[in-house]
């Protein structure tokens, strides 16, 4: 639908909660057909980061546009496709009831069996969720955030309670994506996740520490591994 | 059976409700204004039925009678013309009147026997009741002067009638009332539920509109309120035959505009509450006081004067008041009282939906 080059632009972002700071001046960009990671330990700001990008949270600070409308506008979340945390689904309803449910608040009811198979659920379309197992329900908040196909999908960590096995199909089918021109940010604290994407951010006390490719980061803290990088370009103290 | 895991229960749940600051306030909190309510109701010196006495009496007994009625601190009585009695009792203004007839002494003095006529207004028994009771008491006091005189009255009403029991009375108020009460509590603990499973904030994060989603709950709601209005409905008359003069299709309409404000207010009152059992707190908050004050047992106009203020603002009173014209009056919407009646159910539908959907966007963040 647009044509820039940023899927997401973020402009010195700041977000308090009482006193406590969650964004503390986070700026980022992500490119179109991107997979962006989101790494940071518990409480670093993630989940508040990504809520900022579908106008959940109103920064006190700071500008936040996302494929190329300042945000908050309701039109272009059409275009987005947010996974959260918790799997937000409705307990009652059946996986497919639930993904038609989001599809069609987002205006597209086409895409439901696709999503469904990229998620391995189109068997099990019929089971109401309240009887799916916990990593089917996570699968099944995948599919209806992607039903839709939108351009950018924000990713709240998704592969929590995902059995390894799934968590590879997963990822390969977030690379097809991104292939196809769709853009990810994917928030996460498992290491081996970070290496599958283009680049990475590290975020701590709301603030975006560093930022880079896995070799990057790599190279910029003199280590080997991933997370010796993480720790090293994380230590800073609260502010 | 061990006492220490038997306490760690018992600790566990007072700790919880150490924290619960809400549901504290509540539990010693509600009992208090419920009851003080009531204690208010009851002995807060409200006013007495208004009764009117038609004295035609060319003897001295009608006086009398009509005196001893004025000062009677059972009812409040005023002397009137029959025509003007009329009036006041067709607009309900007073419960009831009595017409003592131009032959009445000569009636006492040679038959011994009193029939006057006593036309009630018949739509609240309560009142009814109260005025036969004091016209009685004033008879003892005739019979005092004129010594051992019967009294006969005969009794007409306008609404109603002898075959009116309680159950007519109430049952009005009551099918508005479930209704109302239970289309409450349901939306707003499946409010409480969307935004405690996390679906509202997907919701949020979608292009859908405030209003898009109030009116989606809203008419989601009303289809089931709608059945369930028609199933009680069709109970009360067809099963209970509770006594109904009214359009049923009038009383419908009453009842899915409260229904409507109940979907709406429970989405309201439920940005309020962060959990399914606080929002069931607000039964006792929202539903119990608007049962004690809708003058759906306690007439209105017999009520202390401020809670009759306050009972002029409540909503529900005005349902009540309007669902009883229709079914015990048989008035229609050419009637000015049933005009403010719906007027003000509607007018509060549109307030709760519209602070249903200005509030939305804040219990999200």
């Amino acid at each position: 639908m647009v044509t820039d080059t940023y899927a997401v632009e973020v402009d010195d972002v700041a977000k308090r909660f009482g006193k406590q700071p969650a964004l503390d001046g986070v700026s980022l960009r992500i490119h179109r057909g991107e997979v962006y990671g989101l790494l940071g330990p518990n409480g670093a700001g993630k989940t508040t980061l990504i809520r900022s990008l579908v106008g959940l949270v109103a920064p006190e600070k700071g500008t936040v546009t996302v494929l190329g409308r300042r945000m908050p506008e309701l039109e272009v979340l059409a275009h987005v496709g947010y996974m959260t945390q918790q799997a937000a689904l409705y307990p009652d309803l059946s996986a497919e009831e639930n993904v038609h449910f989001f599809g069609a608040i987002n205006g597209r009811v086409d895409g439901v069996r696709e999503a469904l198979e990229l998620v391995d659920l189109w068997d099990r379309r019929k089971s109401v969720v309240s009887t799916l197992s916990g990593g089917m329900r996570t699968r099944c908040s995948l599919a209806c955030a992607l039903v839709h196909k939108p351009d950018l999908l924000l990713l709240d960590e998704p592969t929590v309670g995902v059995d390894p096995q799934l968590r590879v199909q997963l990822w390969d089918r977030f690379r097809k994506m991104a292939s196809g021109g769709t853009s990810i940010l994917v928030s996460s604290h498992v290491m081996d996740e970070a290496e599958r994407c283009d680049r990475l951010g590290l975020i701590r006390f709301g603030k975006l520490l560093a930022e880079g490719s896995v070799a990057e980061l790599k190279a910029r803290a003199g280590v080997e591994r991933l997370e010796d990088a993480f720790l090293k370009l994380s230590e800073v103290s609260p502010a | 059976m061990s006492a220490s895991r038997v306490r760690a229960i018992t600790q566990r749940l007072l700790h919880q409700f150490r924290r619960d600051r809400r549901t504290l306030a509540l539990l010693f909190g509600a009992p208090l204004v419920i009851l003080g309510l009531l204690g208010y109701l009851l002995r807060g010196g409200g006013d007495v039925p208004k009764m009117g006495v038609v004295n035609l009496d060319s003897g001295p007994l009608g006086g009398v009678v009509a005196s001893t009625l004025e000062n009677s601190k059972t009812v409040s009585a005023t002397g009137m013309s029959q025509a003007d009695a009329d009036a006041k009792l067709g607009s309900s203004e007073i419960a009831g009147y009595v017409l003592l007839p131009s032959d009445f002494s000569v009636q006492a003095q040679q038959r011994r026997l009193v029939a006057p006529e006593v036309h009630l207004e018949g739509s609240q028994p309560g009142l009814s009741q109260s005025i036969l009771q004091s016209i009685s008491q004033s008879f003892v006091a005739l019979a005092g002067q004129a010594g051992g005189v019967q009294f006969a009255p005969r009794v007409t009403f306008l609404y109603g009638g002898t075959s009116f029991d309680t159950l007519d009375y109430f049952g009005a108020a009551f099918i508005g009332l479930v209704v109302f009460f239970l289309v409450f509590v349901i939306t707003a603990v499946a409010f409480l539920r969307e935004r405690g499973q996390g679906t509202l904030e997907r919701l949020m994060a979608s292009p859908l509109r405030r209003a898009e989603i109030v009116l989606g709950y809203m008419l989601g709601f009303t289809v089931l309120a709608l059945v369930q209005s028609a199933e009680v409905l069709a109970f009360s008359l067809l099963v209970l035959h509770v006594h109904n003069v009214g359009n049923v299709a009038l009383i419908f309409l009453l009842e899915a505009l409260m229904a409507i404000a109940a979907v709406n207010l429970g989405i309201f009152l439920s940005m309020f509450a962060r959990t399914e059992f606080q929002a069931v707190q607000f039964i006792p908050l929202v539903i119990v006081p608007q049962v004690l004050l809708a003058g759906i047992i306690f007439p209105i106009s017999t009520e202390p004067g401020p809670l009759q203020a306050l009972s002029r603002v409540l909503p529900l009173t005005y349902a009540v008041e309007g669902l009883r014209n229709i079914m015990i009056k048989g008035a229609d919407l050419s009637w000015s009282s049933l005009q403010l009646d719906v007027g003000v159910v509607l007018g509060f539908c549109v307030l709760v939906i519209l602070a249903g959907a200005a509030t939305l966007r804040r219990r999200i963040a």
